[in-house]
């Protein structure tokens, strides 16, 4: 226990990457911030935080599947996008919810088929998805309008015993991703074919008999499940479908993933440090907001304390 | 695909194809809209992408990217509009805005080169807090009007030739230039192809590096000023989506991370065709979202051609 706890202050001896950090920062702003200010550490501001985290770290728990194989998925804020625009269409909860999913699984399997069979980066592929994505979005519901199934919004809005119900999102997801990456095969390859990669030899996990193509489009697949869940959730708060609701969301999950130690070269992070990256993000911008700072100098702190942290990682690889 | 003919066709950077279509398209749609003045017009617009295209192509050879460019323009872009240094002369900002493209590359290539970050996030950390910046500067505000001089050489025609299409062009024969006939055209070239061989035969790589993203930085600023001189009013959002269609665009025109067989005309011609592919939709009567769709469909086309050549390569 002890050795796993050091393990998430040492960049180079750890699989999971460099947790740790995000880990003393959390708990130092929620100190600082419960002895700083009165309204922090309310019923009130504490929901709020709640439901404002979860898609971010909903979103950053898909982002994490495609970063551990050495990808990266930019279509991760227009799969958002869509998926509210989807669900304020007329249409029975029970038909548009599905769709929503499919829809997006359909988005994955195409960005995952481009990349392994079509050898094309995942910057670029992903990239050509998220303009697609905006344009089909921007035609289904130009500005923000419609109204989301009455189901979503009561599963988004609202606690039960005094837990607020997006926490149950954020457990659900993370539960699920907890069970794949760390309960099962699939999750076992993902590692491995990523630290193939991170190394250079990039068929080091083909020569273990792995399938390689097929779990990298898994994983882009299970990318878009997850930022669909986010826009599932996020159409429930706003109660309608928004077609820049999702702009830039792939930005702050990468970002989120980063300060939580997933190294980009792949192969390197984890789920529970994926989880205190967002919850770190959450935190600053509450903080930020309770303190009065500038909305606008908060976006300059996010990108300084990216860089900060990132700086602290280094790796073998040179480049992307 | 196996006559010479046609690999030697095949071989052609995707830019070229899709410009001559979209040029014949326009030809035989509208082919009153085929004059030099029409097109001049539209190819000044693209202008700073085209610039900022020579910094991203010069970063993807040698197997980085640079997505720090639209914070460079929007902070040059504020300074010179906000009349924060009202007695500053032209001279002055153009002083300024390659001393800030500078430091924003060497960050970049310091962060990139010797601390190993992944290029993707440090240049995407650098844009983010320079938006931030400009955006607590100005409030989120426009901030004030361009100097009347730049917005007149901006402005200025040889004939049907608009003067910045004629410094674009210059500055992408500069480009060519350093990268056929210089020592360091012949290191980025080499580092691209494999890094590792390149440092065993004695190629500086970090030094390549650093200096692939310093250029990148100073190029930025050039096309931060032209940006700036071809709007009036400055703006809290110009530049904001350059560098991800200079990727694009570097993409089309046969550049992918780390080869180089689109050269530096590649890239130019990917950014002609993203001009020209505005007129048509224009043209056609196509809205925001169509012109999306067609951006991103190009660019993965674009993609999968050179992908697929890369593995049969």
């Amino acid at each position: 226990m002890i050795q796993w706890f050091k393990s998430g202050f040492s960049a180079r001896r750890s699989r999971q990457g460099l947790w740790g950090v995000p880990l003393v920062i959390a708990v130092a702003l929620v100190v600082i911030l419960s002895l700083g200010t009165d309204q922090f550490a309310t019923r009130e501001n504490l929901f709020n935080l709640i439901a404002q985290a979860m898609p971010l770290l909903i979103a950053a728990v898909g982002q994490l599947f495609v970063i551990l194989v050495g990808g990266l998925d930019l279509s991760v804020g227009s799969v958002i996008s869509f998926s509210t625009a989807i669900l304020s269409l007329d249409g029975p909860a029970i038909v548009l919810i599905p769709v929503v999913f499919l829809l997006a699984a359909l988005v994955g399997l195409i960005n995952g088929l481009v990349i392994t069979r079509l050898n094309v980066h995942p910057i670029i592929a992903t990239l050509a998805m998220q303009y697609v994505l905006l344009g089909i979005t921007r035609i289904l519901r130009p500005v923000s309008g419609g109204t989301v199934p009455d189901v979503v919004i009561a599963a988004v809005q609202g606690s039960v015993l005094g837990v607020p119900l997006p926490l149950f999102w954020g457990l659900i997801a993370v539960g699920l991703a907890a069970k794949i990456l760390y309960g099962s095969r699939f999750g076992l390859h993902l590692f491995g074919i990523g630290g193939g990669i991170a190394a250079g030899m990039e068929d080091a996990a083909s020569t273990y008999g792995i399938r390689v193509s097929r779990n990298i489009v898994l994983a882009y697949v299970a990318c878009a499940l997850f930022a669909a869940l986010a826009g599932v959730f996020l159409a429930g708060r706003i109660v309608s479908g928004d077609p820049n609701v999702g702009l830039l969301f792939e930005l702050d999950a990468i970002t989120a993933a980063a300060i939580g130690g997933t190294q980009l070269s792949g192969g390197v992070g984890s789920l529970h440090g994926t989880v205190l990256g967002a919850i770190v993000l959450a935190l600053l911008a509450n903080g930020m907001n309770l303190a009065n700072v500038s909305p606008f100098i908060q976006t300059a702190i996010k990108g300084g304390l990216l860089l900060a942290i990132v700086g602290l990682q280094s790796r073998k690889k040179m480049g992307l | 695909m196996t006559h010479p003919i046609l690999r030697r066709l095949a071989a052609v950077p995707p830019a070229y194809w899709v410009f001559a279509l979209l040029l014949l398209t326009l030809w035989i749609a509208r082919p009153n809209m085929l004059n030099p003045n029409v097109l001049g017009i539209f190819v000044r617009q693209v202008v700073p992408l085209g610039i900022l295209v020579l910094g991203q192509l010069l970063v993807m050879r040698v197997r980085s990217i640079d997505l720090s460019g639209g914070g460079v323009i929007l902070l040059i872009n504020y300074i010179i509009t906000s009349r924060t240094f009202p007695e500053a002369s032209g001279l002055t900002f153009i002083a300024m805005a390659l001393a800030i493209g500078g430091t924003v590359g060497l960050l970049n290539g310091y962060m990139i080169a010797k601390r190993r970050v992944s290029a993707v996030i440090v240049t995407l950390a650098v844009s983010i807090i320079l938006v931030g910046l400009v955006q607590f500067l100005s409030s989120g505000k426009p901030p004030g009007d361009v100097p009347k001089y730049m917005n007149e050489i901006f402005d200025i025609k040889y004939g049907p030739l608009p003067l910045p299409v004629l410094f674009w062009l210059g500055c992408t024969g500069l480009v060519w230039l350093v990268m056929q006939h210089s020592v360091y055209g012949r290191y980025v070239e080499a580092v691209g192809e494999s890094a590792e061989a390149a440092s065993f035969s004695g190629v500086p790589v970090e030094r390549t590096v650093v200096m692939a993203h310093v250029l990148a930085g100073l190029i930025a600023a050039v096309a931060a000023l032209v940006q700036t001189g071809s709007i009036a009013v400055g703006s809290v959002r110009v530049g904001l989506d350059l560098p991800i269609l200079a990727v694009a665009a570097t993409i089309l025109g046969g550049v992918v991370f780390g080869r180089g067989e689109g050269g530096v005309w590649g890239p130019f011609f990917g950014v002609l065709s993203f001009a020209l592919l505005f007129v048509v939709m224009t043209v056609f009567g196509i809205d925001e979202a169509g012109k999306l769709i067609a951006q991103g469909l190009i660019i993965l086309m674009a993609a999968i051609l050179y992908g697929a050549r890369a593995k049969r390569g």
